[in-house]
């Protein structure tokens, strides 16, 4: 039975889907309320950031992007799981993303508001950061459209108002059923959000138009949202950083580590949820493939962004080539290109090694390794700057790394809270079938 | 160069003799007391947040004992096609008239883009509120404002006295005279390595110096058109 | 009034709708209520819809909006830009890009809530039915006078129970 989900009754699917929203265990709450905490402690480490300013970071001169920068790219990346891999799935018609999109639509959500922060965080004066919306304003002046922040505020803006509504289209219905829940301040949340759905034809047949229409808009703003991530630095003149391979490799890093998130998110979902019979092997076995594919692209890309650098040999790239691959950064290069392209291969690559259990080692490699590629990216170019007297270090300091383990406790959060919300699973879409085959 | 820069009477320009630099950080000292930085204690220091906007680079030739030390006074180089002001996305880094790239305070908001792109490094950040050991406080430039921490800033060929001579002159009715703005860093120069003055004057001593055979601009090949010329050390 | 019609298969719903048509009644009387999407075929109960026209139309619409406002605001405060031309499409074209792709999520997901009829004013006489996880219960409009006869097509079309409703 374990094999065949689709075969389950409708009503225990129901029963087994809706479950996990009425009874929450010791588990959830000491998980949510530890994650708080670590929230609040990275809140308190921005208040003192705001107090005292952005010295009690470990930025200097010239090293004026840090780990801010490194966990912002890493969050725009991550959020790259859902709704590209959900879109993908859906224009592609593949029957086995069902129980997978809402997962992976809701990481989108949660990390791109985790990583739309990061650039706020990190302005020097946080408490203006409005000024780079257009508005008529006191100082009778608009913003610099052709800054690469602004490029960024937009695509992001974009893409956090493209997920929610992408996240949200598929679950009116399943609040619709919901709407009969037995507490009510649920109920009432439930049939807000339902809009008063009666589940007509001409509702079903609205929302899959509507769901098809943004999978395509979607598809196309998530590209462009990690391209102009990738703008940000190779807009600039700085060694290294003006690439023209920025945009692809970014992109495809951001997929890459997004689909390691949402492998661990699964298992985790399919341990703590007992939801073995609904994301089955088979789930995890085209996840593994996915990203194996995506491990080998992403090798290819920082091979050949690397090999150019290298066979140039223009003194001011070679500068930031030789502190990547032997000088201080050459034990997190070496590790990245381990986590990120060996053992994937091994594990995921041999057939005998693949299971859900190396999968989820694989991804937790990913997520590390893509990590330091960012700060591979952001760190040794600035600690190398064009004239060699200007040469610096960078070390972060407990402020940058608390918040920085307070996005993660966000993450964790927001998850556990979404999904004692709403059903992890869309429930009306994972049996799209015809009456007569049930019973 | 369709809207580029309207003509203007002035282009301020700067040529700083290497051969003369004798690396003493007189001009440091001077901008600092001419333009109100803050002062960096020395744990602060040692974490790499020096802030000057002029430093004095040393380049050296050769082994013990037989040592040969080039001194650099590196300033903001007020680049004609300035890769800092592009990259601002609230217009805090732009370029005035006169040709300066200027900085505006108050519409900084912190994003660190225009320092990252500069590639002389010359951008410092204040990392805190500034702040100046006893009695420092007591001897601030009236005509500099004071920049809270959170905002970047940079040299500005010490606008405030360019602008006054200017006043003075339109006052009088009379053109700016040859040598008659002087940054803090040329006026304290002891060796007078450094000479400040119209690079649209044919006639000033800067667009003479600019034509000698030493004459260079610091990472020319990135087409930033510096205005700092540096007349390189003869052999 | 109204008819309330249950059934438990497709195919027999498809024999009433084509029924109910041939008997003179439009596609805007019929209306089918299930817990999840029922597809049928083309020119049985079509809906069209005008939501990818209107997805292209907001896409052009705040694209264009939001390059002729940087347009403006670019001369509203024009800058010294050293050589750089006051306005570019391509140092703006991400924002366009953008903004052509946002106007196109609003106007879908608008169009959405109003072609689904959840953000239109609806009929307080029509009844809306309870439906399980294993039914599809049809709705027709219709004349009090002929009720009768489409209760009679709809049985024989194999419903399990039809109710009235004034």
């Amino acid at each position: 039975m374990a094999e065949h989900p689709e075969l389950l009754p409708y009503g225990i699917i129901r029963e087994d889907l809706f479950r996990p929203l009425s009874r929450a265990g010791r588990k959830w709450w000491f998980t949510v309320a530890v994650c708080f905490l670590l929230v609040l402690a990275g809140l308190a480490a921005w208040g003192v950031q705001l107090r005292d300013g952005l010295g009690v970071t470990g930025l200097n001169r010239p090293v004026f992007w840090g780990l801010y920068i490194v966990d912002f790219v890493f969050w725009i990346g991550i959020s790259h799981a859902g709704t590209l891999i959900s879109a993908i799935l859906r224009l592609t018609d593949a029957a086995w993303r069902k129980p997978v999109t809402r997962a992976a639509e809701a990481i989108t959500l949660f990390a791109l508001m985790i990583g739309g922060l990061f650039p706020i965080i990190h302005l020097g004066r946080a408490w203006f950061f409005y000024w780079l919306i257009p508005y008529p304003n006191a100082r009778l002046m608009w913003p610099n459209f052709r800054s690469p922040l602004v490029w960024d505020l937009t695509a992001i803006v974009t893409y956090v108002t493209g997920s929610a509504i992408y996240l949200y289209l598929p679950l009116i219905p399943d609040m619709a059923q919901l709407g009969a829940h037995n507490k009510p301040w649920r109920r009432k949340l439930y049939r807000a959000l339902s809009l008063g759905w009666t589940g007509s034809d001409r509702e079903w047949h609205a929302l899959e138009m509507a769901m098809k229409l943004n999978a395509v808009i979607i598809l196309a703003v998530a590209i462009s949202v990690h391209t102009v991530v990738a703008w940000d630095f190779s807009m600039s003149i700085a060694p290294t950083w003006h690439s023209s391979i920025f945009g692809p490799y970014f992109v495809v890093g951001a997929i890459f580590s997004g689909i390691g998130a949402l492998i661990i998110v699964m298992a985790t979902l399919r341990h703590t949820l007992h939801l073995e019979n609904y994301l089955i092997k088979r789930h995890f076995d085209n996840m593994s493939k996915l990203m194996l594919t995506m491990s080998l692209l992403w090798f290819y890309f920082t091979m050949s962004e690397h090999i150019t650098i290298w066979y140039g040999n223009e003194p001011k790239e070679m500068a930031v080539f030789g502190q990547r691959t032997r000088g201080d950064y050459a034990f997190w290069f070496w590790t990245m290109v381990v986590v990120n392209f060996v053992i994937p291969v091994i594990l995921l690559g041999i057939k005998k090694l693949r299971s859900i259990k190396t999968a989820v080692i694989a991804s937790v490699g990913v997520l590390i390794g893509m990590w330091l590629e960012r700060y591979l990216i952001v760190i040794p170019t600035l600690v190398t700057p064009r004239l060699a007297s200007a040469t610096s270090f960078y070390s972060p300091s407990w402020v940058e790394l608390m918040i920085t383990v307070a996005t993660f406790a966000a993450m964790i959060m927001l998850y556990l809270l979404f999904a004692r919300l709403f059903p992890i699973i869309a429930v009306w879409e994972y049996k799209p079938h015809s009456p007569e085959e049930e019973d | 160069m369709a809207t580029g820069n309207p003509v203007k009477p002035h282009r301020w320009g700067m040529v700083i003799d290497l051969d003369r630099c004798t690396g003493c950080e007189a001009c440091v000292v001077a901008c600092h007391a001419e333009n109100n930085i803050g002062m960096s204690d020395p744990e602060e220091a040692a974490r790499g947040r020096v802030n000057h906007w002029i430093r004095v680079d040393r380049y050296y030739e050769g082994e013990f004992p037989d040592v040969k030390v080039k001194y650099q006074p590196v300033l903001c180089q007020h680049c004609d096609e300035a890769p800092c002001e592009p990259v601002c996305p609230v217009n805090a880094t732009y370029h005035n008239p006169e040709g300066l790239n200027v900085q505006v305070y108050n519409r900084c908001v912190g994003t660190f883009y225009c320092a990252n792109n500069c590639p002389y490094t010359v951008r410092s950040f204040n990392w805190f509120d500034p702040k100046w050991p006893e009695p420092m406080q007591l001897q601030h430039n009236p005509d500099v404002s004071i920049r809270p921490g959170g905002v970047m800033e940079k040299c500005t060929f010490c606008i405030q006295k360019i602008k006054r001579v200017e006043e003075q002159a339109h006052a009088g009715s009379r053109p700016v005279a040859d040598g008659e703005v002087q940054p803090a860093c040329v006026q304290s120069c002891p060796a007078e390595a450094m000479v400040f003055g119209d690079l649209n004057d044919p006639d000033s001593k800067v667009s003479r110096f600019a034509g000698d055979g030493r004459a260079t601009k610091l990472m020319e090949e990135l087409g930033t058109k510096p205005k700092v010329i540096y007349l390189e050390k003869a052999r | 009034m109204f008819l309330i019609s249950e059934f438990r298969s497709k195919d027999a719903l498809v024999v009433a709708l084509l029924a109910l048509k041939k008997a003179g009644l439009t596609p805007n009387d019929l209306a089918i209520f299930s817990e999840e999407p029922i597809e049928f075929r083309k020119g049985i109960l079509d809906r069209p819809s005008h939501m990818s026209k209107a997805a292209v139309a907001g896409a052009v619409c705040l694209g264009t909006a939001a390059t002729s406002f940087v347009y403006y605001a670019q001369h509203n405060y024009e800058i010294v830009t050293g050589g750089m031309p006051i306005f570019s499409f391509w140092a703006t074209g991400i924002i366009t890009y953008e903004m052509t792709m946002l106007g196109a999520i609003f106007a879908t997901f608008f169009w959405f809530l109003w072609e689904s009829g959840l953000i239109r004013k609806r009929d307080p006489a029509a009844p809306v039915p309870n439906i399980g996880p294993a039914s599809m219960s049809l709705r027709v409009r219709c004349e009090t006078g002929r009720a009768d006869t489409f209760v009679e097509i709809l049985r024989a079309a194999g419903c399990i129970k039809t109710e009235r409703v004034k």
